[in-house]
């Protein structure tokens, strides 16, 4: 017993180091890939609403090229408008039928802060639980896709974006229709990459990248980028697939948050199917 | 003024500064400032360990809070305050260190400074950076960003302290 306390007495410094740096470390692990709540991060309500002052002086450099991209966006849908349409068959009747149900909804918000040379990087929006965001739902801008709700507090939440380790959103190239899913290797911000696409078909260099909408976090064709360039990947059947991203993440400020009414049948119908027992 | 409130002020001065501006300034080739491991450096040369190692942990917690890392500036900060008794006492001149004086380039010299922080640095930022990738294949990458950051973010400390620091007078 003796020789244990001396064991403690010699090694305290050290002991403490370790516990300390356990602690760090076993909260780093955990909150990148599920965090538990939302005081270690930006949207604690504390650091939310400094950055929110912040946000309010630093919000206006910006303003006149968002609000050209906004009004942009706007003449966009608006081309699609019923009054802006010439009608030519003039007998149609118009019946109001069931073929179509809403199944996103979107949720407008402000970025309070956000960062790019990390090799995880974070959006902080200024909503919450309680206007309707949860975890994982995807967030997307006027140009492209973002990332995906990482954390919520009361008024606002944490984005893993499109630049972090473990983003894999699945996406597909628009006219071959090949898919794969997206990742990022924490160098150049306006790039990432593809994996898993087979190198049976060619691809055509600034083909447009757009999400697939598998999951049910994105709606099918939101925007993601072009691809660059194309290699082969040694010894695999497979392309390394090089895509620009549409959206500059350093300038962005606006974004719009998807919510999917259905999600919770996808869910659902997904729980059901039995688990493949040879991959386990 | 103290060494209590001088070093409080300084705690709240690099929390914010690194929380709200070096954070979030992009240079590019990998490039991320930190001057707030300037202030592990110049707390006095008589504290014990544990307090500084708790300093260390908290300083790094709140810049963890302000910049979505999760545990990663405590992880690295904490490093630097465990290594920094031990690097302190093999560059100690013969008689000691004087009480008086803080760790600072001004007060201690360029040679002492440079040497001790250079290390110090360098054991934070190659532990942010290593944990922050973890990969093997990006390897040099990690020491890209390290050497990197390490030259400008020493650069940056240096200049923090000529324009902001006063020779400590003897009592």
């Amino acid at each position: 017993m003796r020789n244990l306390f001396a064991f403690f007495k010699r090694f305290r410094v050290f002991l403490f180091f370790a516990f300390l740096q356990v602690i760090a470390l076993s909260i780093y692990v955990r909150y990148l890939s599920f965090p538990k709540n939302q005081y270690l991060t930006t949207a604690g309500a504390f650091t939310a609403k400094i950055l929110e002052t912040e946000n309010n002086f630093t919000k206006h450099f910006n303003l006149s090229k968002n609000n050209l991209a906004l009004q942009k966006e706007n003449i966009r849908l608006r081309k699609n408008l019923p009054i802006s349409l010439y009608r030519i068959d003039r007998n149609l009747l118009k019946i109001n039928d069931t073929t179509f149900k809403q199944q996103y909804a979107y949720i407008p918000a402000t970025v309070l802060y956000s960062t790019v040379t990390r090799r995880n990087n974070y959006f902080t929006l200024n909503v919450g639980w309680k206007q309707g965001v949860k975890r994982d739902m995807g967030v997307f801008s006027d140009k492209g896709v973002v990332g995906i709700v990482h954390n919520t507090s009361e008024y606002y939440c944490v984005v893993k974006s499109v630049l972090t380790k473990d983003i894999n959103i699945d996406v597909m190239i628009e006219p071959i229709g090949l898919f794969g899913l997206l990742k990022w290797d924490g160098k150049n911000a306006r790039r990432g990459s593809i994996t898993g696409i087979s190198n049976d078909l060619h691809i055509k260099k600034w083909s447009k990248v757009v999400t697939r909408g598998g999951s049910g976090i994105f709606p099918r064709g939101l925007a993601v980028g072009r691809v660059e360039s194309i290699k082969g990947i040694e010894g695999e059947p497979l392309w390394d697939v090089v895509v620009k991203f549409s959206e500059n993440f350093r300038t962005l400020q606006r974004v719009y948050i998807v919510k999917n009414l259905m999600i919770e049948e996808q869910k659902a119908l997904e729980a059901n199917i039995p688990l493949d027992e040879e991959e386990e | 003024m103290n060494t209590l409130t001088k070093n409080s002020l300084r705690f709240i001065l690099f929390a914010c500064v690194q929380a709200l501006i070096f954070n979030r300034l992009e240079i590019g080739f990998g490039i991320h400032l930190m001057v707030h491991p300037l202030f592990i450096m110049l707390l006095p040369f008589e504290i014990g360990v544990f307090p500084l190692m708790t300093l260390a942990f908290v300083l790094g917690a709140i810049i963890d809070i302000f910049s979505n890392t999760y545990g990663l500036h405590a992880s690295s900060l904490l490093m630097m305050a465990f290594f920094r008794p031990i690097i302190f006492k093999f560059y100690s001149p013969r008689e000691g260190y004087d009480p008086i004086k803080e760790p600072s380039l001004i007060d201690m010299g360029g040679r002492w400074f440079f040497f001790t922080y250079g290390y110090l640095l360098l054991i934070h930022h190659f532990w942010y950076f290593l944990i922050e990738i973890f990969r093997v294949d990006q390897f040099f990458f990690i020491l890209q960003k390290t050497i990197l950051s390490l030259v400008f973010s020493y650069l940056l400390s240096i200049l923090f302290q000529t324009f902001l620091m006063k020779k400590s007078k003897a009592k």
